[in-house]
């Protein structure tokens, strides 16, 4: 069963008085454990093809279904909560809330669930050890390096256990040890814990570790 | 409130910010409710005027008195139930020093007394205080600030030359009234009243009468009574003008303008200017969490969510505002009437202090600031998409 199908989907950005198409009848098929990477020029389409599968933006035509979820038929507060339980979102620069510690910004998105604050903790801190960063809970993201952030935000992105995960460049902000840490921890992600995976990279260390290659140019999808 | 610990977080994070806002909300708020109560305690003290009473006064100034002679003659005015003399003394302990000042007033006592029921005295008060020359009534509030009883005596020296005698004034005190709450609420509580007589006889008969009060049977005839008073002394050396004892205390009021209107207009600036400061600091702090916002809508967190942390961050600044504005507001009120020039005024503002309703509307008021000033950048969050949020980084 595919966890994730798009299907002739096209997008559309107005600027202006002039439209912008981005994806043109895009197909793609993620099937439920798989690690996907896409490649492909800045511009391409890339990060709007995962913005789609996220939910986090709407296609202007075509279908996009994840998680066995038709989300065009979603209100926009249904997709919010649909987020919140089926995808976990990677950045590439990390997005975590300078203002709370580790622990409370990997709470963050249990806030919408009703749990008990202790049960949130327990939770949270579940989710550092499995980045292995439960020793740096209360520690606030200036204190943290840069690999550091973004295990912090891993942890943030996995703890609701969201079926899909889904990375924009999560490497391109780091160093290379750094870098192989991150590529490491999503591996386990998809092998151990069965996390269907979308990534988008432009690093091809990053890629070789995915199951499935694509290449992405001019909004058209090629196999690589 | 899963949300507060994360909208006080996000306060904290520019302390300086929120504690200018918060100052300001505060400030506001404190010149609302401060100005409010002046202008509640003057309404308050209008509002003790008695319908049925008349003041008559010389039509060039209250400076001016009238002579004895009006008395008999108003009192024969058809409609006139009573008349009584008052000339506001204007005594101090030490001449020259208000701070210990208390309103003092030369009264014709017994139709005086029987015209303002609110100084309430028992019928033998009333008798020590008649039969004796030197006598006087004291409020109760006066009596406790002096720390005056029952037979103490005191001396006050007026600053007006015509009142001014060789020695200072002594008084004995006869009585300490005790007005009616429940029936005259608001009376003032800290007057002094001595006989006219005592006044008249030790300044050397020279001097007249400030004001006549005067009783009417039906209060619907006071302005038929008002015009007669005035048509009886026209075109006399001493003209008067009379008006309903209410009219009299507002044109103490007005001759500092109008007084509510330039205090509103004041508040009004206060509250717009606030509102606009507000305004611009939440649109400050949620301009610069654009990208925060959009990783919340992308972790499931709504737009309805995202708009109500924004609305919250606002209402509580108004609340800690509100509450430091209100507090500033009780602390300056309570201190008020111990001040040095002013103090005396303000103890002379009966029931002068920070009403309940007044402190509720300003912590209300700094919370409706603090939610109005951040509708337009919660709104804006709301509308906002994700992508576009995203891309401010």
């Amino acid at each position: 069963m595919a966890m994730v199908e798009v299907s002739k989907v096209r997008k559309v950005y107005q600027r202006d008085a002039q439209a912008i198409t981005v994806l043109d009848g895009m197909d793609l098929e993620v099937p439920e454990g798989e690690f996907v990477v896409l490649m492909g020029p800045s511009g391409s389409g890339k990060t709007t093809l995962l913005n789609l599968v996220a939910g986090i933006d709407r296609a202007t035509s075509g279908t996009v279904r994840v998680a066995g979820t038709e989300l065009a038929s979603l209100s926009e507060g249904a997709l919010a909560r649909w987020r919140s339980h089926n995808i976990g979102f990677i950045f590439q620069f990390y997005n975590l809330i300078p203002v709370l510690t580790a622990l409370e910004n990997v709470e963050l998105p249990l806030l919408l669930e009703r749990l008990s604050r202790r049960e949130r903790r327990e939770r949270a801190l579940t989710a550092l050890k499995v980045v292995g960063l439960s020793d740096r809970a209360q520690h606030y993201p200036r204190q943290l390096s840069g690999g550091q952030e973004q295990r912090v935000a891993i942890a943030r992105a996995i703890v609701s256990d969201p079926k899909v995960l889904v990375a924009d460049e999560p490497t391109g902000d780091l160093d290379a040890k750094s870098a192989e840490e991150i590529l490491t921890l999503m591996e386990t992600l998809n092998r151990e814990y069965r996390k269907t995976i979308l990534m988008v990279t432009h690093d091809p260390r990053a890629a070789e570790r995915a199951h499935v290659r694509r290449h992405l140019d001019k909004g058209v999808l090629k196999a690589s | 409130m899963r949300f507060l610990p994360l909208v006080l977080k996000h306060l904290r994070r520019s302390w300086i910010r929120s504690a200018s806002t918060i100052l300001a909300l505060a400030l506001c708020i404190f010149l609302f409710c401060t100005l409010q109560s002046f202008l509640a305690a003057i309404s308050r003290n209008l509002k003790t005027a008695n319908a049925s009473r008349l003041v008559t006064r010389h039509a060039v100034s209250l400076v001016f008195n009238l002579p004895l002679s009006y008395h008999d003659r108003i009192a024969a005015i058809p409609g006139v139930r009573r008349v009584a003399m008052a000339n506001w003394f204007g005594g101090a302990r030490k001449p020259g020093d208000f701070s210990d000042f208390f309103p003092n007033f030369a009264i014709e006592a017994e139709p005086y007394l029987d015209m303002y029921p609110e100084i309430g005295l028992t019928p033998e008060e009333r008798r020590a205080f008649i039969t004796e020359p030197r006598g006087c009534v004291v409020g109760p509030d006066t009596a406790t600030r002096m720390g005056w009883k029952v037979g103490d005596t005191f001396q006050l020296e007026s600053f007006i030359p015509p009142y001014r005698a060789a020695r200072p004034f002594e008084f004995v005190i006869q009585a300490i009234y005790h007005p009616d709450e429940a029936r005259f609420p608001g009376a003032d509580k800290t007057l002094m009243f001595f006989h006219h007589k005592y006044l008249y006889e030790t300044t050397g008969r020279r001097i007249g009468v400030g004001t006549y009060v005067t009783e009417v049977d039906n209060p619907d005839n006071a302005g038929t009574v008002s015009k007669a008073i005035d048509a009886l002394f026209a075109n006399s050396d001493a003209e008067t003008h009379t008006e309903t004892e209410q009219a009299f205390r507002a044109s103490f009021v007005a001759m500092a303008g109008n007084l509510a209107l330039l205090l509103n207009t004041i508040g009004l600036a206060v509250t717009f200017t606030i509102l606009l400061v507000t305004a611009n600091t939440m649109s400050m702090a949620v301009r610069e969490r654009r990208n925060e916002m959009g990783v919340l809508k992308t972790l499931g967190f709504t737009s309805g969510r995202v708009m109500g942390l924004v609305l919250t961050e606002a209402a509580v600044l108004g609340l800690f505002g509100g509450a430091l504005g209100v507090l500033l507001s009780l602390g300056l009120i309570r201190a008020l009437p111990h001040a040095p020039l002013i103090g005396p005024f303000v103890r002379g503002l009966a029931g002068f202090g920070l009403p309940l309703s007044l402190g509720a509307g300003g912590f209300a008021l700094a919370i409706g600031i603090a939610l109005a000033a951040g509708l337009v950048p919660a709104v804006l969050a709301y509308r906002a998409r994700i992508t576009d949020l995203l891309r401010q980084v």
